[in-house]
């Protein structure tokens, strides 16, 4: 179940992506509806963070293509925001709040310049939105895991973006911080803006997104909520990684060298 | 005392050039030592500092004669050279990065050692300053010289303070960087650079060898102090720059003496103090923190002790009995006695000690935490009743008012804990 739509904001076209020796995404087909909180569901090592990277540039394709609202991704690089995973950083490194957070300013910033008073109030405004305004002077090295978390999200926020891209910005964070965020994206949402977010639990998902993509090494399912999570659908994503394809990745590997690259 | 005042007073102008010179190494390799400590990349500076020896030897052939831009530009070459090698190697084989920097470390600087035994047996006259690129020698260096190596260092200041800013996100979160649009590939190239300049600016005062510990020790010392970036980079910086100093100094009165194992020496002396008296991360600091903390946990557990007596209906205890309590801590007993007797929490009369109003309270509010957090394992995390008690001897001591406040609410302030014992309040 694949759904394709008119108009996309994104654009997958026969995206494959291989890892060293072996592939992690098999020729994944997709477009995405404006406007709409999406879900990428997945057990682990199905490549939902690899999509999100290959969607940023930051991994290669081995084939495919990707388009931005209808552009290639250095043209509309300003209009993407990106909240890598919590753990891809050391959140013992001596900075701030307030400084991590304006970080989100210097895409539109550009090198050299260094960041003044816009960039700062724009900064203050995104720990306002997700309720960190009291750590702003904090080091990083103090926050709890859900507040790393926070401060993340807020450094998107701060790079006023139209799509954004989220690795799983739900990892480590309790309960009510979890709403909390999922509240805050909704809204963005309902103000225009897509989000699209990297989550594994499938029941806060099925409360919260509008949109679902359902991966499991290839893409199984693409679509509106209701029409994507259907048992057969959700047996397929997580009843196991399938059988042949892992033989395959495993000969692949086994040949030292990938012929699906190049 | 008379050296001491010579050099300190910079009567002689070469000295005094020699110590500007120094500061200027100092903060240069400090601040690019700084960033690469933080991006954990400390043995790479190691590789890079053995690597420039056959450049140097190289450039000295080619020159014939020690030619300061043949000698910099061959110990360039040959630091890129390994650079590139150790990030080539990483990528195209699957050797691990610390096989692949001993390696880069050992042949580059093997094969220098090879090209200096080469150059000696020429028998060329100039070659009985070349010695010295091994462990430095600060008080040799020409005023000619001095003005490359001092360029360069300012040039190396300049350049990291421009890039702050992407340099801190190369170090922190490079994927970011690049997910923005920022060119990572040629920020790291270009710090790389930097990384090689800044062993290159004290191969003649430090020495190849030793390098590496004005690169990296400087700011890991610094670290212990803490937690802001710029602080960081400054006091790094006035660590390098003290340590250069003391280190050209012993070698100024100290003739034939190379100045880059007394750097290194005075350099580790900082280190040690950091790791010792800092606040918060030194040893000193945290053997009294934990100090305190045991001692808090004894005087808790006095009044915990006498608080259960009364509540058997007994107005207080004797110290025979507290001793028969805690039979291995004597000692101690006896003193948290004498110290929450000086607090006004005991009334100690005779041998027979009972509790004051505000003891009381305290008492209280540790048998209250233990009782509040055995219930909690009880109820929300399905724990057995006799398996409750040890977590709950250990917690009482952490838990906050705000965790207390929170456990109240959650339990909707129960009256018993799980063995049926009366949890204490204030008002009862």
């Amino acid at each position: 179940m694949i759904k394709q739509v008119e108009n996309p904001i994104l654009e997958i076209h026969d995206l494959t992506v291989s890892y060293e020796q072996s592939p992690v995404l098999w020729n994944v087909d997709l477009s995405l509806p404006a406007a709409k909180l999406i879900g990428i569901l997945g057990p682990n090592g199905a490549g939902k963070s690899t999509l999100i990277k290959a969607i940023m540039g930051l991994v290669d394709h081995s084939s495919g293509y990707v388009k931005i609202f209808d552009k290639n991704l250095n043209e509309v690089r300003s209009r993407i925001s990106y909240v890598p995973q919590r753990e891809s950083v050391d959140w013992n490194f001596p900075t701030s709040v307030l400084d991590v957070v304006t970080m989100g300013t210097y895409g539109k910033l550009g090198i050299f310049k260094r960041p003044g008073k816009k960039e700062k109030t724009i900064a203050l405004e995104s720990l306002e939105k997700v309720g960190m305004s009291a750590f702003a002077k904090r080091q990083i090295s103090e926050l709890s895991g859900g507040q790393q978390q926070r401060v993340f999200i807020a450094r998107a926020l701060a790079q006023e973006a139209d799509l954004y891209l989220m690795d799983e910005p739900f990892a480590g964070v309790d309960m009510a911080t979890e709403n909390a965020i999922f509240e805050l994206l909704q809204n963005m949402a309902k103000a225009g803006k897509s989000v699209i977010v990297v989550h594994h639990d499938i029941h806060s998902a099925m409360k919260y997104f509008d949109w679902m993509i359902m991966l499991n090494l290839h893409l199984v399912a693409s679509g509106p909520k209701d029409e994507v999570v259907t048992e057969d659908l959700l047996r397929k994503t997580y009843g196991g990684k399938l059988n042949l394809l892992t033989q395959v990745n495993e000969i692949i590997r086994q040949k030292d060298f990938n012929p699906l690259k190049n | 005392m008379d050296h001491f005042l010579y050099f300190f007073t910079f009567q002689d102008s070469s000295i005094a050039f020699i110590v500007i010179g120094i500061t200027l190494l100092g903060i240069g390799s400090a601040y690019v030592g700084t960033f690469s400590f933080l991006d954990k990349k400390a043995l790479l500076g190691d590789a890079i500092s053995h690597a420039v020896l056959p450049g140097i030897c190289l450039g000295f052939l080619l020159a014939g004669e020690k030619n300061p831009i043949y000698i910099v530009g061959g110990a360039f070459v040959s630091g890129a050279i390994a650079t590139f090698l150790s990030s080539w190697l990483k990528e195209n084989t699957k050797l691990s990065e610390d096989t692949i920097i001993a390696s880069i470390l050992s042949i580059f600087f093997g094969f220098g050692i090879v090209l200096l035994t080469v150059i000696q047996k020429t028998g060329n006259p100039e070659m009985a300053g070349l010695n010295q690129f091994i462990f430095g020698n600060a008080i040799g260096i020409l005023e000619e010289d001095l003005w490359i190596y001092g360029g360069l260092a300012v040039l190396i200041i300049l350049t990291l303070t421009i890039f702050m800013k992407e340099f801190s996100l190369l170090v922190f979160n490079a994927e970011f960087g690049k997910a923005i649009g920022y060119p990572m590939k040629s920020i790291r190239l270009l710090f790389n650079v930097l990384m090689i300049l800044s062993v290159i600016i004290g191969i003649q005062a430090i020495g190849v060898v030793l390098m590496a510990a004005l690169l990296i020790t400087p700011g890991a010392a610094a670290r212990f102090w803490t937690d802001k970036l710029s602080v960081l980079l400054v006091l790094a910086g006035i660590f390098a720059v003290i340590s250069g100093i003391a280190g050209t100094y012993i070698s100024y009165v100290i003739p034939q003496m190379p100045t880059g194992p007394w750097v290194v020496v005075s350099l580790s002396l900082l280190a040690l103090i950091s790791f010792l008296f800092a606040p918060k991360r030194g040893m000193v600091y945290r053997y009294f923190a934990r100090k305190n903390y045991l001692r808090k946990t004894q005087n808790e557990h006095i009044l915990k002790s006498i608080f259960k007596a009364t509540e058997e209906g007994k107005s207080g205890l004797t110290i025979e009995e507290i001793y028969q309590l805690y039979p291995e801590q004597k000692k101690q007993s006896l003193k948290s006695i004498k110290n929450l007797n000086k607090d006004h929490y005991l009334i100690v009369n005779q041998n027979f000690i009972s509790l004051t109003n505000s003891g009381l309270t305290e008492a209280k509010r540790v048998v209250r935490l233990h009782r509040l957090w055995e219930s909690y394992l009880n109820e929300y995390m399905n724990i057995a009743p006799d398996h409750v008690h040890e977590s709950a001897e250990k917690l009482e001591h952490l838990l906050t008012p705000e965790l207390e406040a929170l456990l109240e609410s959650r339990l909707n302030y129960p009256k018993l804990d799980p063995h049926q014992e009366n949890i204490p309040r204030d008002h009862d």
